[in-house]
């Protein structure tokens, strides 16, 4: 039969060329909707979340833990979740938390964390210097780290409000080793110099990453540098289940899951989209060769 | 003076004894050295400090002269000098409470939290774009990725746990090898850039472009 | 914990294989930089593409937009390589006539390697005898802080619609943004991958991506000098040894003994 082409453009060339803004604009109707109407989707715990759980139940009264917020403020919306409910379970055992701030952003999320967990404070009688302590921006870069590992004193001597340590529960800390625990809640920028000073020396670490980072920071915990890690919001929202206070990453699941969703079946249409358009193309060649 | 500052072989000379005098102390356990190397480095944290507050001075003489000559988006400079000085005396009056506070946690957050979501929507065209079967290879990590975001979407990793030991050793044993051959590869690369550096083949970080033969 | 397979005295405990490591790898690059020798080297696609993309800018007469990244750790080896890249990207520009942008900022770091950036380029067109092209604006410090940064970023390429798009050096999270942006507005984006979790989303985003080491070898590769890309086989054999390692590793573990660890730890 001479002359015949498939009629009309094709279907497929939609798939493939369609304006990138529908999917932007699919990607926002998806995420707000479980947000302003919330609905309940089960969630299921990875063995990386039970790990980081047994580590912080595994602390001891009167253990020290250096808490480094090592990210700027966007990554600490992505990882609040883990943060909360990590140094809730601190409190809960009463150790000794000292906050230190890697990034000028992160300098008011020891507030933020404390307004948020004041009940719990209240509850295991949390006073500030004795059980607790906010030192403020005192890591701007690898050298502030290195020197703190070697001699902690050199490097802090006063808090985030301006007093002197002298009579707080530093005055035990002069290196590395005088911590039980480094909790790391990071975005990349001292992540790096944390290991080098702290976790190849040998100060227990565990870290909660941003999602990007998760499959970079799995080695180290192949390799027992990090004793646990807790991925993402995802990570942050098991560890709010496991620990029974639910939080903005348990809110957030059903938003992470429909955009999931999302990201796959716009991948398959694609995918339709490029064989189908392929196709047609071949077909209209072989009939222009006829 | 500034002849003897500039010059060349100062510089290598202070680079290559920064360099042994931090990295002699990391293997060999001896007080003396472990100690100057922690002033050091001590000292080269507050240079930098200083350095920064040098390099804004030179941002805020650079915008003085484009605004005093109104040369186009002259706006923006001076919009840019005012916030450094307003930031400035915010943060000397408290940085804990007050309009350091205001501007940073009701302006600046919410700003930088906005511009990383951006992302998801650029992560999603990208991947709609971006992922086709084009050949075997393709498909294969095509269907792995699949498999990930299947467990990574929480409500089928609970109603399909059959998926999670796949998804893990894809995530624990695959991503994590290509991730740690970029690690040594990467660590590779910088010690022996490294190296290019002390010995003065590299001179790009020393401000000056190579010369012609 | 396992116990070391041999120790050295005076040597920390632990870190004695890693320093016979450095120690040969430095003997191997001087071995390789004094030696005269003319190695071949394969082609990295991504590296070559910029004397393509600097041409495509100078026929279309629209810019060329080059970043060394936000320097967020200051110094650091990534954003080395960046500014070697962007001394060889000033080097073509100013041979060729292009307005060559670089944005800078993204981190307070990136105050104290601006100075560097603006010699290298007003070096680079000296030396092509063009001092007269350089202009300080066109090296606009955006911000110190990463996402105004990448604001500033994306209207330069929107406004500015350059022909080429060369982002290497430190780039965090901000990489995705501009590297989208740029393949909108069908530019040829050069990337390199500093973080292995960017390098998918780039690799998917840009036309040519410099992928783990080929970034810090920039700087060798772009010379042309055979003593400097001599050094780069001495990465090569690095790589060889961790793969031989890695193998043999898995063998002798399979075998049950754990020397290759003890070896590990020393």
């Amino acid at each position: 039969m001479a002359n015949t082409k498939p009629a009309g453009k094709s279907g497929y060339r939609y798939l493939v060329e369609y304006d990138r803004r529908i999917i932007y604009l699919l990607i926002f109707i998806l995420v707000l909707a479980p947000l302003l109407q919330p609905f309940i989707l089960p969630i299921q715990v990875s063995p990386d979340t039970t790990t980081y759980y047994n580590v912080l139940n595994g602390l001891k009264k009167d253990d020290k833990v250096l808490v480094v917020f090592d990210t700027e403020f966007s990554g600490y919306m992505e990882i609040q979740s883990g943060i909360i409910a990590s140094i809730r379970m601190m409190f809960q055992h009463e150790v000794k938390v000292a906050i230190a701030v890697a990034h000028v952003e992160a300098t008011g999320i020891p507030q933020l964390v404390f307004d948020q967990l004041a009940s719990v404070m209240q509850e295991h009688n949390y006073v500030y210097g004795v059980n607790y302590i906010n030192l403020g921006y005192v890591f701007p870069n690898e050298a502030a780290v290195a020197a703190s590992a070697q001699d902690f004193h050199t490097v802090v001597r006063q808090d985030a409000y301006g007093k002197s340590i002298t009579g707080t529960f530093l005055d035990d800390v002069k290196d590395w080793s005088s911590w039980t625990l480094l909790s790391d809640y990071t975005t990349g920028i001292q992540s790096t110099a944390l290991i080098n000073h702290y976790g190849l020396k040998g100060t227990p670490m565990i870290a909660n990453v941003i999602g990007v980072m998760i499959s970079t920071s799995a080695p180290y915990v192949s390799s027992g540098i990090y004793k646990a890690l807790l991925g993402s919001m995802r990570g942050g929202a098991e560890l709010e289940y496991l620990t029974g206070y639910p939080g903005p990453g348990l809110t957030a699941m059903n938003s992470f899951t429909l955009g999931h969703y999302m990201l796959m079946i716009a991948i398959v249409l694609g995918n339709v989209g490029y064989f189908g358009y392929r196709s047609y193309q071949n077909k209209l060649k072989a009939q222009e060769v006829k | 003076m500034s002849e003897i500052l500039k010059s060349r072989t100062l510089q290598m000379v202070v680079l290559v004894l920064s360099f042994l005098f931090v990295f002699v102390p990391y293997f060999i356990d001896v007080k003396v050295l472990t100690d100057f190397s922690t002033q050091l480095i001590t000292i080269a944290a507050i240079i930098s400090a200083f350095t920064l507050v040098l390099a804004v001075y030179s941002q805020f003489r650079r915008g003085y002269t484009f605004v005093h000559r109104r040369s186009r988006g002259w706006i923006f400079k001076a919009y840019m000098m005012t916030s450094i000085v307003l930031m400035l005396i915010f943060a000397v009056y408290s940085q804990t409470s007050g309009p350091y506070n205001w501007v940073m946690y009701a302006i600046i957050t919410p700003l930088s939290s906005v511009n990383y979501s951006i992302l998801v929507f650029y992560m999603a065209s990208t991947g709609a774009r971006a992922f086709r079967a084009r050949n075997g290879r393709a498909l294969l990590l095509l269907i792995t990725g699949f498999i990930v975001l299947f467990y990574q979407a929480p409500f089928t990793g609970a109603f399909f746990p059959q998926l999670t030991p796949y998804s893990l050793y894809i995530t624990s044993t695959l991503v994590s090898a290509a991730g740690r051959m970029f690690l040594i590869s990467v660590t590779v690369g910088a010690i022996v850039f490294g190296m290019r550096v002390l010995m003065g083949k590299e001179t790009s970080i020393l401000g000056a472009a190579k010369e012609e033969k | 914990m396992v116990n070391p397979l041999f120790q050295v005295p005076g040597i920390v405990s632990g870190r004695a294989l890693g320093l016979i490591f450095d120690v040969v790898l430095m003997l191997l690059v001087v071995y390789y930089m004094g030696g005269g020798k003319n190695i071949k080297i394969r082609r990295v696609p991504g590296l070559d593409a910029i004397e393509e993309a600097v041409g495509r800018a100078a026929e279309m007469g629209k810019p060329v937009v080059a970043s060394f990244g936000i320097a967020g750790s200051g110094f650091d080896y990534w954003t080395m390589a960046g500014l070697a890249i962007l001394a060889h990207v000033a080097k073509l520009s100013a041979k060729t006539g292009t307005r060559l942008i670089v944005p800078t900022g993204g981190s307070d770091q990136s105050l104290i390697v601006r100075p560097v950036a603006e010699e290298i380029v007003r070096n680079a067109y000296l030396i092509e005898g063009r001092p007269e092209a350089f202009s300080d604006n066109d090296l606009p410090f955006l911000s110190g802080q990463q996402y105004a940064y990448t604001g500033g970023y994306i209207g330069i390429l929107q406004r500015m619609r350059p022909a080429s798009v060369i982002m290497t050096g430190s780039h965090a999270s901000e990489a995705m943004n501009i590297a989208e942006t740029s393949n909108m507005i069908g530019a040829i984006t050069i990337t390199a991958g500093s973080y292995v979790s960017n390098t998918a989303s780039l690799a998917c985003a840009s036309d040519y991506i410099l992928i783990g080491e080929e970034a810090p070898a920039a700087g060798a590769y772009l010379s042309q000098d055979p003593t400097q890309r001599a050094s780069i086989r001495a990465q090569d054999i690095y790589k060889a040894i961790s793969i031989i390692m890695i193998i043999g590793g898995l063998i002798i573990l399979a075998a049950g003994s754990d020397v290759v660890i003890r070896l590990l730890v020393s």
